[in-house]
This record gives C-alpha cells, sequence and structure tokens, in this order.
C-alpha cells in the first residue's frame, strides 16, 4: 500500500506548481522570488521586461556571504525593473516599494486647504468620507481610501444630505486603493440599470502569457429604497490615485454623467497576489489584469476627461485649482463642461 | 486528447454508485433483524504537513486535531454479509512556514456511507471491503495573503473502504485490534484555475471551476488502526489515525498529511420496541 502511494505521488510532478525545497539562504532565497515572479506576475509583456536577463543581471550580484539586507537591497532593484506600485517586497526591516510612478509627478492635493479654505472646517465625516456644501450648491465627498469599508446606510445618509446639491464632486486624489468591493458599493449609486464596467482576467499557468479571456464585471444598481444620485459628478483624481481607486476612476468616466477632472491616476490595474520567500519575505505581485469598459488596460493610468485637464501650481496654499475646475463645470461656469 | 485510463474511472465512478443504489433498494425488501450499531467517537492529535500552492510555494508544518464519529452496523440487507459503515470527521490544522512568521489554518468536514461484503476466515478475525460515497469540504486559510487568502476545498467521490477486526484478549481483558482504511477512486472536485480570484468567482466567472477526480489529480487515504480495550459493551479506544490528501491541477498543487494519536470510546447498542419484537435475532456488523 504505501508503495502505492509513494508511486502515485512520485508520479505528479510537481515542476509546474512551484512547489519547491529552495534553501534558505541568499542564492535559495534569489531563486524563490525571481521563480515566483516569472511564474506568478502579469505584465511582463506589456511593460517588454526580459525577465531572464533581469535574473542574469541581479543573480551575479548575489553571493552565499551577503547579508540579509544587502539581499533585500538587491532582490528590490530586481522588483523596480518592473516598474509597478503593486510590487513589494516586505521583510521585518523594510518594505520594498517602487515610488517613480507617484513621485515623478505633482502632489496636486492638499485635504487642509479643502478643510481650511473651502469648509472653513466645518463639514460632515462617516465611514471615512468627509462631505459636505461648497457654497456654489455643489456636493463634495472626499473619500480617502477603499480600505474603508462603505457602508450602506453611511451612503444613504450621505447622498439624501446632498440630495439638493446641483452636482456632486468626489474627490480620490491621494485615495491609495483597497477593496475594489467598494467600488461596487460605491458606483452602484449612480447607475440605473445593469453596466458593463470592466473585464478581468487571471493567468491561467506559469507561462508569461497564459491569461484566461476577459471576463465582463457587470454592476448592478443599488437596490430600490436606497438613496441613488443621477445628478452631474465630477470625480477628481491626480497620480496617486492608484489601485482600486483607479478602478474607481476608470469605471465612473465611463458613465454618462460623469467627468473626471484633475490629473492622470497612477494606474495599478493589476490585482495583487501574495506569496513568500524561505527566509519568512513575503512578496506582493499584479497577477489579474482588469480593463475598463472599452477593454483597454488601465495600468499606467487613466486620463482626465477632455478639457478637464488641471494641477494644482507649486506653492499654492490657499486655494485649489482642481476642485474650483469641478466646481465652474458643475455650476455652468466654464465651457469646457 | 484523452486516456484510456482517464476513461475507465467514470465507468468506475458509475458501477460503484449503481452497487450502492442497489443496495439500498432493496433496504426495505428484506427480512428485519436487531442489527447492534457500533459506534466510536475519537479525538485526535498530531501533526501535521501541508503544502498549497495557490497559497504559498513553501511547505508548511504545525499540528492537526481531529474528531471523528464512525458507525457500523449489520447491512439493511444480507445483514449476515454485509456490513454498513458511516463516518463524519472535523479537522482542525494549524501549520508554520519554515521561518516561523506566518500562519496556515486548514479546517474540513468531512462526511461517507459505504458499504461492505464481509467474511469471517477464523473466529477471531473478520475482514470487509466495499464502496462508499463522500463529500468533504473545508478551506486553507494563510493569514498573511492579502487577495488569495482562501484556497477552498470541496469534493464527492465515491471509493473503495475496508475493515479488518482482529479479537484477542490482553490477560482477562477482552480487546479488539481495528484497521479501517477508505481510498476515493473518482469522483469531483472544486478548484480554481492557476491565479483565478475568487473575487472573479464572486464577480461570476464560474467556469473550470468542477474537476473530473481520479487518482491522477486527486488522491486521498484515511485511515485508522485501533486499539480498543473492552469493558462490556464499552470500549476504550487508542491508536493511529493518518490522512493523505493530495491534489494536482490547474498548476495547482495541494498536500496534506496529518498523523494522529486517538483516543475515545466505543459503545456497542441497540434500539428494540419490545412490544414489537417478542423474539429477536441479533446479527452483528462483523
Amino acid at each position: 500500500m504505501l508503495g502505492l502511494i509513494a508511486l502515485l505521488l512520485a508520479g505528479c510532478s510537481t515542476d509546474d506548481t512551484l512547489l519547491s525545497d529552495w534553501p534558505d539562504t541568499p542564492r535559495g532565497n534569489f531563486e524563490a522570488l525571481w521563480n515566483i515572479m516569472d511564474r506568478r506576475y502579469c505584465f511582463f509583456d506589456r511593460k517588454d521586461v526580459d525577465w531572464d536577463e533581469i535574473h542574469r543581471i541581479y543573480g551575479a550580484r548575489i553571493s552565499d556571504d551577503m547579508t540579509r539586507e544587502e539581499l533585500f537591497d538587491i532582490c528590490a532593484q530586481m522588483l523596480d525593473e518592473l516598474r509597478d506600485g503593486h510590487v513589494n517586497l516586505v521583510s521585518g526591516f523594510n518594505t520594498s516599494a517602487y515610488r517613480e510612478w507617484w513621485s515623478d509627478y505633482p502632489e496636486n492635493f492638499s485635504l487642509r486647504v479643502i478643510q481650511e479654505h473651502y469648509f472653513n472646517y466645518n463639514y460632515r465625516q462617516t465611514s471615512g468620507m468627509l462631505y459636505g456644501f461648497l457654497p456654489q450648491n455643489v456636493g463634495y465627498i472626499y473619500y480617502s481610501t477603499f480600505s474603508q469599508p462603505v457602508g450602506e446606510g453611511n451612503l444613504d445618509n450621505i447622498l439624501a444630505w446632498l440630495a439638493t446639491a446641483d452636482g456632486l464632486i468626489i474627490d480620490v486624489r491621494n485615495n491609495g486603493g483597497g477593496e475594489l468591493t467598494n467600488v461596487e458599493t460605491l458606483v452602484a449609486r449612480f447607475i440605473d440599470r445593469p453596466t458593463l464596467v470592466g473585464y478581468i482576467s487571471h493567468k491561467t499557468g506559469p507561462g508569461h502569457s497564459d491569461f484566461s479571456k476577459p471576463f465582463e464585471i457587470i454592476y448592478r444598481p443599488a437596490p430600490e429604497g436606497r438613496q441613488r444620485w443621477g445628478k452631474p459628478i465630477i470625480v477628481l483624481a491626480n497620480r496617486s490615485t492608484f489601485s482600486a481607486a483607479n478602478n474607481f476612476v476608470a469605471v465612473m468616466k465611463h458613465l454618462p454623467q460623469v467627468r473626471i477632472a484633475g490629473a492622470t491616476t497612477g494606474g495599478g490595474a493589476g490585482v495583487p497576489f501574495s506569496s513568500e520567500l524561505p527566509c519568512g519575505w513575503s512578496v506582493r505581485m499584479s497577477s489579474a489584469p482588469m480593463l475598463d469598459a472599452l477593454g483597454q488596460s488601465t495600468e499606467e493610468g487613466v486620463e482626465p476627461s477632455a478639457g478637464c485637464e488641471a494641477s494644482i501650481p507649486p506653492g499654492t496654499t490657499d486655494c485649489d485649482p482642481i476642485l474650483d475646475l469641478a466646481v465652474s463645470l458643475l455650476t455652468g461656469q466654464s465651457e469646457k463642461l | 486528447m484523452r486516456s484510456a485510463s482517464f476513461l475507465s474511472f467514470p465507468r468506475l465512478f458509475g458501477v460503484i454508485l449503481l452497487l450502492l443504489l442497489a443496495g439500498y433498494a432493496t433496504l426495505f425488501a428484506q427480512e428485519k433483524a436487531a442489527r447492534p450499531v457500533i459506534s466510536s467517537y475519537t479525538l485526535g492529535v498530531g501533526s501535521a504537513h501541508v503544502a498549497d500552492t495557490y497559497l504559498t510555494p513553501l511547505r508548511y508544518h504545525g499540528t492537526a486535531w481531529r474528531f471523528d464519529y464512525r458507525r457500523l452496523q449489520a447491512g439493511p440487507f444480507a445483514p449476515e454479509r454485509i456490513t454498513s459503515k458511516a463516518d463524519v470527521s472535523l479537522s482542525l490544522e494549524k501549520t508554520h512556514n519554515p521561518a516561523g512568521n506566518a500562519t496556515m489554518w486548514d479546517a474540513m468536514i468531512g462526511i461517507d456511507w459505504g458499504l461492505m461484503r464481509r467474511w469471517r476466515p477464523l473466529p477471531s478475525l473478520a475482514l470487509a471491503v466495499g464502496g462508499e460515497i463522500a463529500v468533504s469540504g473545508g478551506a486553507f486559510y494563510n493569514t498573511r495573503n492579502g487577495n488569495n487568502p482562501v484556497s477552498a476545498k470541496a469534493s464527492a467521490t465515491v471509493g473503495l473502504t475496508g475493515l479488518a477486526v482482529f479479537d484477542f484478549r490482553i490477560g482477562r481483558l477482552p480487546a479488539r485490534l481495528i484497521y479501517q482504511p477508505s481510498i476515493p477512486v473518482a469522483g469531483a472536485f472544486f478548484s480554481p484555475e492557476y491565479g483565478q480570484l475568487y473575487y472573479e468567482i464572486y464577480l461570476g466567472e464560474r467556469k473550470n471551476l468542477a474537476h473530473c477526480a481520479w487518482w491522477g489529480n486527486y488522491f486521498a487515504l484515511d485511515h485508522l488502526l485501533a486499539l480498543d480495550l473492552r469493558f462490556g459493551a464499552r470500549s476504550l479506544r487508542l491508536g493511529y489515525q493518518g490522512k493523505i490528501y493530495s491534489t494536482h491541477v490547474n498548476h495547482i498543487l495541494t498536500r496534506s498529511f496529518t498523523h494522529l494519536f486517538v483516543i475515545g470510546f466505543t459503545t456497542e447498542w441497540l434500539a428494540v420496541n419490545p412490544r414489537k419484537h417478542s423474539s429477536l435475532r441479533l446479527i452483528n456488523a462483523f
């Protein structure tokens, strides 16, 4: 019996499954990281990265007498070659992150300016959202992270409170993402029928081109009895609008009553997977690509709607030109809408 | 292209299922007999060795706990030759990665029912072999993962099961040695695709989630070796219980090996209505 079992288990080749016994050495951990990325990462072709060449370059820098810190730095540099904000190596002493996707761009946002100069600190807050009326009878919601769950009851209260406004501004600048289910919960208030909002696919095998056919993502409107919003909406975005927030902007951009204002978002259109190395470091990488409603990737970001590009000049401390543009677009004072 | 061996398993699946159903259909067509039930309740604790490449490429090791209820009885038909069995198991495993800084939990429930043909080659030895149907479900949960923290497991199978019972004495104390293995042969089981998110399943992407199970992609063995120290109608049960669970589909490998020391008790009981049965013909499970 035991012989039969051994034969059966031995017959199940594990070559394609990544189960391995890499030693907990600098070389073993490097090989584990390279192989995990090789089989799980989804944007090699899109980013035109020769991963084998990357192995040759960085593998030559690995030695068995290097410290953990030295190994971490080399591994982090290797991961930076992917130019992906969703790729992180996490150890007990550091977390690597590719930062150029936002650090090379103007910030275009100051929450303090809005709190002070637009609301005089008189605003409401609930469920991770700051909201209130701007003087031009425009509703304003600032949502800082999609990691904060959006309560249905909270949304009812917010939209009921703002119901008399002529238009709504949803500000997701500096929103680094979070849960995609929160995107659906929020968007469901702005649609009145099942709506195709994008596509998602996943890897079907370890090859760089092994992907499933993109699957339609259809959002359904919030059920009857819930507060919905059908009036014009401006979504404010900047380069630090990333991941689930990037997805929110991509979804909202294709709704008929919505315009996107500000700057191109930061992207992050690959839903990340987690894995780990023998030394205990964890690694996260883009694994399941998401597309917008037109079937286009937004990995490099979502551009503002035509005529809605704006930025905040350096040194500006008492106004928000992006917010001002949105107000003028909603109140008809701008010809750009 | 499907291989010849693959084709034989659905056929085998059908044959075993038909035999079980045919047996059950004759349940009430047979003469009633008093069939005592042997029930055992055991708790097990031991080691667990787990791998699930949907969650991590590393092997995890730790502790396993398990509760089992097992029931044996002479069959509902041909009770002189047939033994029926039913098992319910609940298991929990807590394992850690090699570095010891990540935890994976594995919780499973399993239910199976089967019929066995039995023989008594010696007065003190009973042997039985038969088929069973089984369902199981549960999940592996890796606490450090973000969007892929869970690997759900579910299966429905038909398989082979057996029983060997040897009665003897330790001094003046009656004792019984029992070996009870079960091996699924064919069926269906759940697995997402290689990099599929459960979020996609939530969205409605549910193609290719069910897979035909055969020994090339699904192998499991659950076996118990126990010593019953008999005190009248009750016994103290001590033993070893091992389980092997291995699946390999969509480039995802799952393996779980557990080795448990079990302790529990066994009772033998019979429900009788004396107003309906003035005389009884007792037929034991083995």
